[in-house]
């Protein structure tokens, strides 16, 4: 079983048809050693159907399911609110009575052979921490892979012995179950595979429901327990388990802190940022009311140090003769580039302005002394680096006034 | 008069010309003009303009350049030299630094003496009032620090906090106090800001003296100097002064006659920030009982107290929690910071923080707050630091994080990264991760979080990780790259290197890492020459080899010898001296050898037996009987029981004149009676 991990990870890498053919097999041979024996016939059969059936669409559906599989359970796994989703789930399944009673069937099965699991599990546990060591070694890779597909398996398997209790339901109708679901797709004039792969995926959602409401209503050792020998395939992932077991229960009370002696090393190799439940403390606000916050009075010593150090964080010293020039530019010690003859000349004018100074000259006489004098003052004017345009302006002015001043006396002339 | 109509007339044409040019060229070449422009955006907008319709040109006015565009543009053009010192320490090649001490050294002391030079300039303003320059450089001219207001009023004092006097603001706050004028709420709450970020008015100034030996002001402090003395400003700030009872702060908050939620504020950051958490706690309760409400940073600096407020795990994470629904209470949006300090705290929760890290993402993920460096540095610390390893995925999620981003600071310790994922991925031995992160360190701007020593932090994990799992070929070649343009090996970096030499079968690159060593200024620590020797004389090497290495060992031994200006002379260790005779033995230089030996006697040292073999056939093989001959005295002389041994060796395998014989025959041993004490005596 053990040597089926890899084998299995090779070939899911081939292709998910094939991966589908060797994952069921599998499952059949786990439901063997399970001990369920109607199980293993059971499954045998649709594995043999789904790997021979001549109809592609039940394939298909079967890689379908295959690899829809282990999304899922992860999901379930690291779902935020666990038990709400599930309590959700729940309600909208049971609607759905066929599946219910068919998957309440499928419960029951682990009964027999429990004392041998408890059995298994007493020598496993030292394993796990033994373990510890190669599973570092582990490349992340093929760890992740590997895992992949455990979880598909375990979905399946984890349901049975944590339902124990009910004995009184009927004997398990996988197969029929899925031969009513492929029945029921080709009965309908809707695309068949897509169909039963609905179908099917209702079916598992179900079973993942009953799986963690039973988990979510109490969480004694012997769930741990039962669901470790699930993990029969690799030692090493059976610390990932067992490890996803605690810290679904921290997070059912986040009080309760975790047995770090069972599992210390292996806690948080699941961990992922991307999943996980939030605190919920906060709640967002629109950007609306931040603005209105954000609205303050001048900025405190405490903010204009705070400044000054979040600055000095990338602050470094140049790494090249130009950073060095850029920090001095920014002190202002160098004269800026490109050079620039205007540097620090606040006028705000262009060269034209300070050249062409005709325009100004509208309102003098269009020919004669005056205007032969305003035009040589213009030229001298236009030459004149140091005035403003403003104050060559202002000087063109003085002179026009000055003129009109006149005007009368240079009539009499 | 004519030209000048000309002229009128031409600029009008070149307007016109430049217009039809703008719309010939397009939007393409334009836009590769104006990329460093700044105004560029003001013309890409009319480019865009003159595609869609073709009619509207603003021509702009005038084209104003970034003034660092230029420079910029050049800047992106040089690369780093992997064989030259940075470029702060080429300066004088004579100072140029060789190790870490020294780099340090020079950096300080050019910060210093650029300190040393401002207060010059702001003591004695007097003489820097010549303004030469012409546009004005007013960060070169002394800045006017001195209140221009006298007398005892407000506006006086709200000058005094605006120029950060501590003790002048307090006592300008006790004259109005008793002068019967009020000082306004706002005014009091400014020079309590003032008060509790310094601490307090007589510890700020205690601060300057121990600093620079001045009783001037004590503004000025952190942050604007460069990341050395910068650190070194950092320890002082957070060890140096304590917040004291009934200090002025305190006094001052007791006397006012009304306080609102600033004043508060304000103290509680301060007793946080001068390490009085529990009174900050305290003075936070009483905020709550005046029905005030906290600010966002209040409740950072709350956070970031609580592990010296309570004791357990679980307490802690509560308190925390706590302190957030106050938050949501007091309708207080957190930002990123809160965050952080709330990770910050976890890091001193042990299991509690792994167990709660990954929620508190989660809440920023839902509030839409981009987690900072620092927020990552927190996770990895939580992760990877407390406990026992595990190949958990959290880095690789973190660095892909990392790389899909840039980074701008927003968190003091937003520096931290870098170093504590290189930790990181050395303890997990994953060099893969390794260069990752280098690669996203490389991207960008993101070196500028690395200041000197977090580089060389950050830099010698890398190495060693490098070391520990590279072929040996890419490690020199690394090694060849990072020093010592990128940082200075430490004697551990040496080791880490000799090691991988060693296990991947490289020793003849010894004597070249051995000049290295000796430039890294290594070459009188013990342990590394010991290491080097002893790996040198393992094993014999072909002769080209091994004349190198009798050239490292005379390097070795003239370090031992010397004896700097304020050194003492290096001890020599009997299996340092041992290893030395070999490597000089199997070279063939027996002279040099001899001399080694002779220093046995000197430290009252025994050399080995194997030594003195080497020893022996190196005579042999030069021909040299006397000096096997003053060998056997030597084994005598310390009575050692190999003296017959090596006595019937020189006989045989030595031709020897009738006088040697004779010197020979006279050695009596006294090996027969002496075995025990030189056993004893052995190293």
């Amino acid at each position: 079983m053990r040597a089926a991990a890899p084998a299995g990870g090779a070939a899911e890498r081939d292709g998910p048809l094939c991966a589908g053919g060797t994952m069921w097999s599998r499952v059949a041979a786990w439901g063997g050693w399970a001990g369920g024996g109607g199980r293993l016939a059971a499954r045998g059969c649709l594995a043999a159907r789904l790997l021979t059936g001549p109809p592609r669409g039940r394939q298909a559906a079967g890689a379908v399911r295959q690899e829809r599989r282990p999304r899922s359970k992860i999901q379930k796994l690291f779902s935020t609110s666990t038990v709400l989703s599930t309590k959700e789930d729940g309600l909208t399944a049971s609607t759905d009575s066929t599946t219910k009673t068919a998957s309440k069937s499928q419960e029951d099965s682990a009964e027999t052979p429990k004392q041998k699991l408890l059995n298994i599990i007493g020598n496993m546990k030292v394993e796990v921490s033994s373990k510890k060591k190669f599973q570092q070694l582990k490349t992340h890779e093929t760890k992740k892979q590997a895992m992949n597909q455990l979880e598909g398996l375990d979905s399946k398997s984890s349901t049975f012995p944590k339902t124990t209790e009910d004995i009184q339901r009927g004997k398990p109708l996988n197969r029929e179950l899925v031969e009513a679901a492929s029945a029921v797709a080709s009965s309908l004039p809707l695309n068949k595979e897509q169909t039963e792969s609905d179908l099917l995926a209702q079916l598992r959602r179900h079973e993942e429901t009953t799986d963690k409401q039973k988990k979510g209503g109490t969480i004694n050792i012997r769930n741990v327990i039962s669901d470790m020998t699930i993990k029969r395939e690799s030692p090493a992932q059976r610390g990932v388990r067992i490890s996803n077991l605690i810290s679904l229960e921290l997070e059912e009370d986040g009080k309760r802190i975790r047995p770090e002696r069972l599992a210390p090393q292996s806690s948080d190799s699941r961990r992922s940022l991307k999943v996980g439940r939030r605190l919920n403390i906060f709640t967002k606000t629109s950007p609306d009311t931040e603005k209105a916050l954000k609205t303050e009075s001048s900025p405190t010593i405490w903010d204009v140090e705070f400044a000054k150090e979040i600055a000095a964080v990338t602050e470094q010293p140049p790494r090249n003769g130009f950073e060095e020039m850029i920090q001095w530019t920014k002190e202002g010690i160098l004269w800026e580039f490109p050079i620039d003859n205007e540097a620090g000349m606040e006028d705000d004018a262009a060269f034209h302005e300070h050249i062409f100074l005709e325009k100004h000259l509208e309102d003098f006489p269009k020919q004669g002394p005056i205007r032969h004098f305003m035009e040589l003052v213009i030229c001298g004017l236009s030459k004149n680096p140091y005035l403003t345009v403003k104050q060559k302006i202002e000087h063109i002015e003085w002179f026009r006034k000055y003129f009109e001043e006149k005007e009368e006396l240079l009539q009499e002339i | 008069m004519a030209a000048r109509r000309l002229g009128g007339s031409s600029w009008q044409q070149m307007s016109l010309l430049s217009r039809r040019w703008c719309l010939q060229a397009g939007s393409a070449g334009k836009r590769e003009q104006n990329r460093y422009s700044s105004s560029s955006t003001t013309l890409e907008k009319t480019v865009e303009n003159s595609e869609v319709t073709r009619e509207e040109i603003v021509l702009p006015r005038r084209k104003t350049w970034d003034k660092l565009a230029v420079l910029q543009a050049l800047a992106s053009t040089v690369n780093r030299d992997p064989t030259a010192a940075h470029y702060m320490f080429q300066d004088d090649p004579f100072l140029m630094p060789r190790n870490t001490a020294n780099s340090r050294l020079l950096s300080l002391s050019k910060e210093s003496g650029r300190s040393a030079a401002k207060y010059i300039i702001k003591e004695f303003p007097q003489y820097f009032d010549k303004t030469t320059s012409e546009p004005n450089i007013p960060c070169l001219m002394p800045e006017n620090l001195t209140p221009q207001i006298e007398g005892v009023s407000e506006a006086a004092l709200k000058e005094r906090i605006h120029l950060r006097r501590v003790k002048a603001s307090v006592d300008l706050f006790d004259q109005l106090l008793q002068a019967g004028s009020p000082v306004s709420l706002e005014t009091t709450n400014s020079l309590l800001d003032l008060l509790c970020f310094y601490g307090d008015g007589e510890s700020a100034q205690e601060k300057q003296n121990e600093q620079k030996g001045d009783l001037e002001e004590p503004e000025e402090n952190t942050s604007e100097q460069r990341s050395p003395k910068r650190q070194f400003q950092k320890s002082l700030n957070s060890s140096g002064f304590r917040w004291r009872e009934n200090n002025n702060a305190e006094r001052i908050f007791k006397i006012m006659p009304e306080r609102n939620a600033h004043s508060y504020c304000t103290m509680i950051r301060g007793m946080v920030k001068h390490g009085a958490p529990a009174k900050a706690y305290d003075m936070y309760t009483d905020l709550l009982n005046e029905r005030h409400k906290a600010d966002v940073h209040t409740f950072n600096a709350l956070i970031r107290a609580v592990p010296y407020l309570k004791e357990k795990f679980a307490e802690r994470w509560a308190l925390v929690k706590d302190f957030l629904n106050h938050m949501v209470q007091q309708e207080v949006q957190p930002n990123v910071l809160t965050f952080n300090a709330v990770l910050k705290t976890l890091r001193r929760c042990g299991g509690v923080g792994r167990g709660v890290s990954l929620s508190v993402i989660q809440e920023m993920t839902a509030l839409d707050i981009e987690p900072s460096l620092a927020t990552y540095e927190h996770l990895l610390h939580i992760f990877y630091r407390s406990v026992e390893l595990q190949p958990s995925t959290i880095i690789a999620e973190i660095l892909e994080e990392v790389e899909k981003r840039s980074f701008t600071p927003q968190d003091p310790d937003d520096a931290n990264f870098f170093p504590t994922a290189m930790q990181a991925c050395c303890d997990l031995k994953d060099i893969k991760l390794a260069y990752r992160l280098n690669k996203s360190m490389e991207k960008g701007d993101n070196w500028k979080f690395l200041d000197m020593d977090r580089l060389n932090a950050y830099w010698s994990k890398f190495f060693s990780l490098l070391c520990m799992m590279e072929q040996i070929d890419v490690v020199l070649k690394w090694y060849k790259e990072m020093t010592p343009s990128l940082f200075y090996p430490s004697t551990r970096s040496m080791f880490d290197l000799l090691q991988a030499l060693d296990a991947a079968n490289h020793l003849e690159v010894i004597p070249s890492v051995w000049e290295d060593i000796k430039q890294l200024g290594f070459s009188r620590k013990q342990d590394l020459l010991e290491e080097l020797l002893s790996l040198m004389s393992r094993e014999e090497h072909p002769e080209e080899t091994q004349l190198a290495f009798a050239k490292c060992a005379e390097d070795i031994k003239a370090a031992h010898e010397q004896s700097g200006r304020d050194q003492a002379p290096l001890e020599w260790t009997g299996s340092a001296l041992g290893h030395v005779v070999v490597l000089f033995s199997r070279a063939g230089r027996t002279q040099d050898a001899w001399n080694m030996m002779e220093h046995f006697q000197q430290i009252n040292r025994i050399p080995t037996d194997q030594v003195m073999d080497e020893f022996l056939n190196c005579a042999k093989q030069t021909n040299c009987p006397d000096e096997a001959i003053k060998l056997v005295k030597l084994a005598a002389s310390f009575g050692l029981p190999s003296t017959l041994k090596l006595k019937s060796r020189t006989e045989q395998e030595f031709e020897l004149s009738e006088k040697q014989k004779n010197a020979l025959e006279s050695i009596q041993s006294d090996s027969d009676s002496s075995d025990s004490d030189s056993d004893s005596d052995r190293d």
